[in-house]
């Protein structure tokens, strides 16, 4: 049969225009935001600014005269600085090692999570507490009552097994880092994963039953697609947060043993502190910001590339 | 290709709730195109569940091709099931949501490409689409990519749960008739779930109607019509829905209208048997047939000797034009709820005007009035 379509008259070509808003309105309407923003530009915009500002100029605290100009002087320095590129590497190891494997056992933790059984509520309150503890008490808490040499809980467990009295701060000072890292941000990544896992329609999962794929199959050709724009979130955020991760180095290892575990806000923080070189830690800080703005970029632009993916084709 | 069966198969969602579906007892013929009906909550998608294995049984049986399934995984039962949201796989292309089945059998690939293009075509999916995801398509393609990724298996049995319900009501019609055609052809036993008894009549081979978990009625469309065994099947087959009336009785019929009903001796015979002193009856829209001679405002209804047919007059209350036909709420004589009669589309009588009907007394149904049950007749 013929369908015959609905003639519709052409629209009268009237420009719709949002109705017109005056300025002061608009100001109205901004004005609660405004001590928010002046207080964020105060605490990071004015500092970055200083920090520049310190980059091209010779000040060290012990050395008597104040600041005076350098030029690029104490950029050349950064780059050609082994420490630096050291401590960059590290940053980086610590970084990706800590997010990866903290997404590994997110996203475990996230599957047994997603069902229902008894406690539930209670198991999940009590996976997401490392990530309530405060970076500096964590620190503390394991470098002190879990990793100590002789009193120390790890060593303790381990005693069966035929372990007695690892310095875990001196013999695996990195690893022991990394660990407490993971500790505090697997359960963040648990959030996330677990946030994904909800919000995968069911009827696909009994349509892949019914299509005759195992758990297996299932997790790999449907959970998996389905999981990775919350899995890349997860390891965005973190890899942001960790960068900077300064408390549980400055009170486990201080940096040490040696330089084992200088990583660059650390590196930074010595410049400052123990150098004195206030010319040259800021000129380190604005070439860490600077590329950590190029990573961060490049995640960003590749995530908000997923989503409108997914908003495209949805 | 498989027979079906239920055994006495139950599903209790909760304790101390009634069963979603009790003691179900239903045989599906090799081939047979089965529709489950029934209002919301009658237990129809549970029983499909069951089949599918997606839904445990807590008492009873199912069988497929004479296997006993009831502990039996979905992915083994062989069978494929449309579901009413589709639930193609959304990170997936068409033509992997098609093959996905055939994947997972350790088909190769130039062999599912081949099958995936076949299947496409029998539906008329275009190949450029066999590319997009699922959420590029509209609702009626993505219906047919869901039909397709079923036909594809070659399964022994199709589950459809309410496949049409996110179709608009132009495509539903054409996309049913298609359905019911395809089926046909491919002769997979097929168990078709929906809550539209339009549905159920003009597709399937025979027709189970549930309600409450329990099975009223399994039989082809036509007997369902034109022999419903309780008032519920009745009711619900038949678009509009028969008039149901509960009427005194009286010596020799049913008072209605301000009139005699006569009422078959069977019928008559079982109501003294139950001692009922009234029953419920139910006439069709369409077996109410507009008489051209409008009788005397208040003279007394009677049945006409002639032809055994009786007459019953009222007040047109309101006027719903269909096109080829209009339906005509009547207010009887006697009050009560009004009545739906079916007139011919032309020229139907205007609202406020007294109309008579020529009611044969074999198109008129008696119930029990409280079991429901059917009064032979």
């Amino acid at each position: 049969m013929a369908v015959v379509e609905g003639v519709a008259a052409p629209a009268p070509k009237v420009r719709l225009r949002p109705r017109g808003v005056s300025r002061r309105e608009q100001w109205q309407r901004r004005l609660p935001l405004l001590p928010a923003l002046i207080y964020i530009i105060v605490v990071t915009q004015i500092p970055f600014v200083v920090t520049l500002w310190y980059s091209f100029q010779n000040y060290f605290f012990d050395i008597p005269g104040g600041a005076h100009f350098t030029g690029l002087s104490n950029y050349t320095t950064v780059f050609t600085n082994a420490a630096f590129r050291a401590s960059l590497v590290r940053s980086v190891v610590m970084t990706a090692s800590s997010v990866i494997v903290a997404m590994i056992l997110g996203m475990a933790f996230a599957l047994l999570l997603d069902r229902k059984f008894l406690g539930r509520g209670v198991v999940r309150t009590l996976i997401i507490t490392p990530f309530l503890v405060m970076p500096a008490a964590a620190a503390l808490v394991w470098a002190g009552p879990m990793l100590d040499p002789n009193f120390g809980l790890l060593n303790y467990l381990l005693t069966p097994f035929g372990v007695h009295h690892v310095a875990w701060l001196s013999t695996h000072a990195l690893g022991s880092v990394i660990v407490v890292m993971i500790w505090q941000w697997t359960p963040f990544m648990t959030l996330i994963v677990l946030a994904g896992l909800q919000g995968q329609p069911a009827d696909t999962l009994e349509a892949a039953k019914v299509d005759g794929a195992g758990a297996l199959a299932t997790f790999r050709e449907l959970t998996l697609p389905h999981l990775r724009p919350y899995i890349e979130l997860g390891i965005l955020l973190g890899s942001i947060y960790l960068v900077n991760a300064f408390d549980a180095v400055r009170l486990m290892t201080n940096g040490g043993p040696g330089t084992a575990t200088t990583n660059l806000p650390f590196y930074l923080y010595q410049q400052v502190n123990y150098a004195f070189d206030v010319g040259g830690a800021a000129a380190a800080g604005v070439v860490t910001v600077i590329l950590t703005i190029i990573v961060a970029t490049f995640a960003l632009r590749m995530f908000a590339r997923v989503f409108q993916f997914d908003e495209a084709a949805g | 290709m498989a027979n079906v069966k239920y055994i006495s198969a139950s599903r209790v969602y909760a304790k101390d709730t009634p069963p979603a579906v009790d003691a179900l007892d239903l045989d599906i013929n090799d081939g047979e195109f089965m529709v489950l009906v029934g209002p919301s909550g009658s237990g129809k998608t549970t029983a499909l569940r069951m089949l599918a294995g997606l839904e445990p049984l807590d008492g009873g049986r199912v069988e497929i091709g004479g296997r006993d399934v009831t502990f039996v995984p979905p992915k083994d039962r062989d069978i494929a099931m449309v579901f009413q949201n589709y639930a193609l796989y959304p990170q997936k292309t068409v033509a992997e949501n098609m093959g996905f089945a055939l994947k997972m059998q350790r088909v190769p690939r130039a062999d599912r490409d081949r099958r995936v293009r076949e299947a496409a075509r029998l539906l008329d999916l275009d190949d450029q689409l066999l590319d997009r995801k699922p959420k590029q398509l509209s609702g009626g393609q993505r219906q047919r990519v869901a039909m397709g990724r079923a036909i594809v298996r070659e399964p022994q049995v199709f589950l459809m749960d309410e496949p049409l319900s996110n179709l608009d009501a132009k495509l539903r019609v054409q996309t049913r008739s298609q359905i019911a055609e395809l089926q046909r052809r491919l002769g997979v036993t097929t168990v078709y779930v929906t809550h539209d008894q339009v549905e159920a009549m003009t597709m399937g081979n025979r027709v189970a109607v549930l309600t409450g978990g329990h099975l009223q009625q399994c039989a082809t469309p036509r007997e369902l019509y034109d022999n419903p065994v309780n008032q519920f099947v009745a009711g619900f087959i038949g678009s509009p829905a028969m008039n149901l009336q509960a009427v005194p009785l009286a010596e020799g019929g049913a008072r209605l209208a301000g009139g005699m009903l006569p009422l078959p001796a069977a019928v008559r015979t079982a109501a003294l048997k139950a001692r009922l002193s009234e029953l419920v009856i139910g006439i069709r829209p369409e077996h109410l047939h507009l008489t051209n001679g409008s009788p005397d405002a208040d003279g007394p209804q009677q049945p006409r000797a002639t032809d055994g047919s009786w007459e019953l007059s009222g007040e047109v209350m309101l006027v719903e034009e269909l096109g080829a036909d209009a339906l005509l709420h009547v207010r009887l004589a006697d009050g009560g709820d009004p009545v739906v009669a079916r007139a011919e589309g032309r020229k139907p009588p205007a609202p406020g005007q007294r109309v008579t009907f020529r009611v044969s007394p074999d198109d008129v149904f008696a119930f029990h009035p409280e079991t429901g049950a059917r009064l032979a007749g």
